[in-house]
């Protein structure tokens, strides 16, 4: 390994199906320990499917990908002791209750019945599902089976916790839930790769990520660089007049005097506003605000407005994220990924 | 060794998903009436000759354990293509298990699930007052039959679940398979039979099973024709078991 401190590393990666369809192509990445890594992309671009590969579920065609330190094709099992990982098809056992179905992970991760149990126990408290665990898994809501998935994943405190699209399909408060969960065990240092189709979430969560798209890595980083990389914030400013050509002249005003700070990319003066650009708008309000009211300009409104990673993501694919709708019925997609004949 | 404790946790799992009383009650309660219909239908059967007993409950004992056998194996792979739509067969792969421990956790309760639908029929069959010729020892081995004879089935099963990759195809085709329960010596001894009928059934593995555990029901220990069956038995397994983890290991690596 390159640095000591990486926990998941791929290079040039490739995944074809068969029938041909290359669903990762020549995918490079590390993640070090204790980050919270997030691979964005619209379905199909071929997350699911290089994070099953680092899950062992799925074989590659070509390439290296080391997790924890080990190979995931030379050394699955070491790789499964290292991983937890939660599916975006929650894996579920419906039939047990959220008790046996923890227990069960537990002694399939080698623990003893009483190991098992007294871990269960802490999970469950971990997820707020302790007044559920009775009541079998078929009958819990959509934040409920992703809870309780979570805390399958981490039954055997994983070093590594893989998630695929932890929270598609959910309710903004289980969301939110379930964001504070993750946020939580990445402080505890546990190293996080997830996938998402969701900016915001990638956005709120991950500390770095790279954006996928049709089996490659279009851009990689920190979501601010990114973000930064795509243009500069805009914000909009509404000056104080008694009538609209008070308002005119005062807006040219603040145009002549924000125009020549260096911070300032670009200024234009609309019908009483001014909209400026900047590279950072939060930390350039207080300054333009400064600036106005020592020359007794008015500010009545102010907006912000700043690229999302879906201006990212245009500006790398010609396309936005949520052009990409989802694709395929949920039978060929589960059963194709998993017998490896799936269309990605 | 790590293997057998993983499969005794996956078997412990499997079991508790078919006892639910809506899976197991139903083809249990089928064959319970079959075995009383047919028993009512033909019980002067045993009049035209050729019958090693006179008692006609006793000779439809081991055909209705065969047939119960035959009509549920299809379970098997059903319950594989459910955990694989639901998910859950991803999550034991991702445990660090032996993944063949998902497979013979998944036969063996095919084999305990033959094994009690046997016991089933034998104690119907006492209620009807059949006696046992080979006691209670040949209870066990007729039992034994039964758990090996499901393991072949189950198997087959599993084989269709692997090849079709669709949990209602595999239902669907494993009724292309229930001809092998009939085209036996399921109503009447062979010497009865005649024409096509008769060299359908001697080709037919499965009557080899059937007349083995007729055998232990209604003659005693006539071994020639145990063992035969045994044989058979074994061979059936061996033969589909090789397919099944061939298969098995094909689509899981």
């Amino acid at each position: 390994m390159v640095n000591d401190n990486v926990i998941i590393e791929v290079e040039d990666l490739v995944k074809v199906y068969p029938g041909g369809t290359r669903a990762v192509n020549e995918v490079s990445f590390s993640v070090e320990e204790g980050e919270f890594f997030g691979f964005l992309g619209p379905n199909g671009a071929g997350k699911s499917t290089t994070m099953k590969i680092l899950g062992t579920l799925l074989g590659r065609t070509s390439g290296r990908a080391m997790v924890g330190g080990y190979d995931v094709s030379r050394n699955p099992k070491e790789v499964r002791r290292t991983i937890g990982f939660a599916m975006q098809e929650v894996g579920l056992d419906d039939l047990a209750t959220g008790w046996d179905f923890l227990v069960m992970q537990g002694l399939l991760y080698g623990m003893s019945r009483r190991e098992s149990k007294i871990r269960t126990e802490e999970l469950l408290e971990l997820v707020a599902l302790t007044d559920v665990a009775k009541r079998k898994v078929g009958a819990y809501s959509g934040g409920m089976r992703r809870r309780i998935d979570l805390a399958a994943a981490l039954v055997h405190r994983p070093a590594v916790l893989f998630l695929d699209e932890p929270t598609t399909g959910l309710d903004p408060q289980s969301r939110l839930a379930i964001w504070e969960h993750l946020e939580q065990l990445n402080r505890e240092g546990i190293t996080i790769f997830l996938t998402t189709q969701m900016m915001e979430e990638a956005d709120h969560l991950c500390e770095r990520i790279a954006i996928i798209d049709q089996g490659e890595i279009v851009a990689e980083g920190k979501p601010a660089e990114l973000k930064s990389g795509v243009g500069d914030d805009l914000v909009v400013l509404s000056v104080a007049g008694e009538d609209e050509s008070e308002r005119h002249r005062q807006a040219e005003r603040a145009q002549e005097l924000l125009g020549p700070l260096e911070y300032v990319d670009e200024v234009f003066a609309t019908d009483g506003s001014i909209s400026v650009n900047v590279k950072d708008g939060g930390a350039a309000i207080p300054s333009l605000l400064q600036a106005l009211s020592r020359e007794g300009i008015a500010i009545v409104n102010l907006s912000l407005t700043s690229p999302t990673l879906d201006d990212v993501f245009l500006k790398h694919t010609g396309r936005t994220i949520r052009d990409e709708g989802a694709s395929g019925d949920e039978f060929n997609r589960v059963m194709g990924q998993w017998m490896g004949v799936s269309r990605r | 060794m790590a293997v057998f404790r993983e499969t005794y946790y996956i078997y412990l799992r499997n079991l508790k998903v078919w006892l639910m009383p809506a899976t197991f009650l139903p083809p249990l309660f089928i064959s319970g009436v079959l075995y009383v219909l047919f028993a009512a239908t033909f019980t002067e059967v045993t009049q035209l000759g050729g019958f090693t007993t006179g008692d006609y409950d006793a000779f439809l004992v081991a055909w209705i354990i065969v047939q119960a056998v035959v009509f549920s194996g299809g379970d098997s792979g059903f319950a594989l293509l459910t955990d694989v739509m639901s998910g859950y067969f991803d999550k034991l792969l991702l445990a660090p298990i032996n993944r063949f421990s998902i497979l013979f956790g998944s036969l063996l309760v095919s084999g305990t699930r033959a094994m009690f639908q046997g016991v089933v029929i034998v104690v119907i069959a006492l209620a009807l007052g059949v006696s046992f010729k080979t006691g209670v020892l040949g209870v066990l081995a007729l039992l034994g039959f039964a758990a090996v004879f499901g393991l072949a089935w189950a198997c087959l099963s599993i084989i269709i679940a692997l090849k079709t990759k669709n949990a209602q195809a595999t239902q669907s085709s494993f009724v292309l398979f229930f001809p092998f329960a009939f085209l036996t010596t399921a109503f009447m001894p062979e010497d009865l039979l005649s024409g096509w009928f008769r060299i359908a059934v001697k080709a037919n593995p499965v009557t080899y099973v059937t007349e083995a555990m007729r055998a232990i029901v209604v003659e005693g220990w006539e071994m020639g024709v145990i063992l035969t069956g045994l044989w058979v038995t074994i061979a059936m397994v061996g033969v589909l078991m090789i397919v099944t983890t061939w298969l098995y290991r094909r689509v899981t690596v």
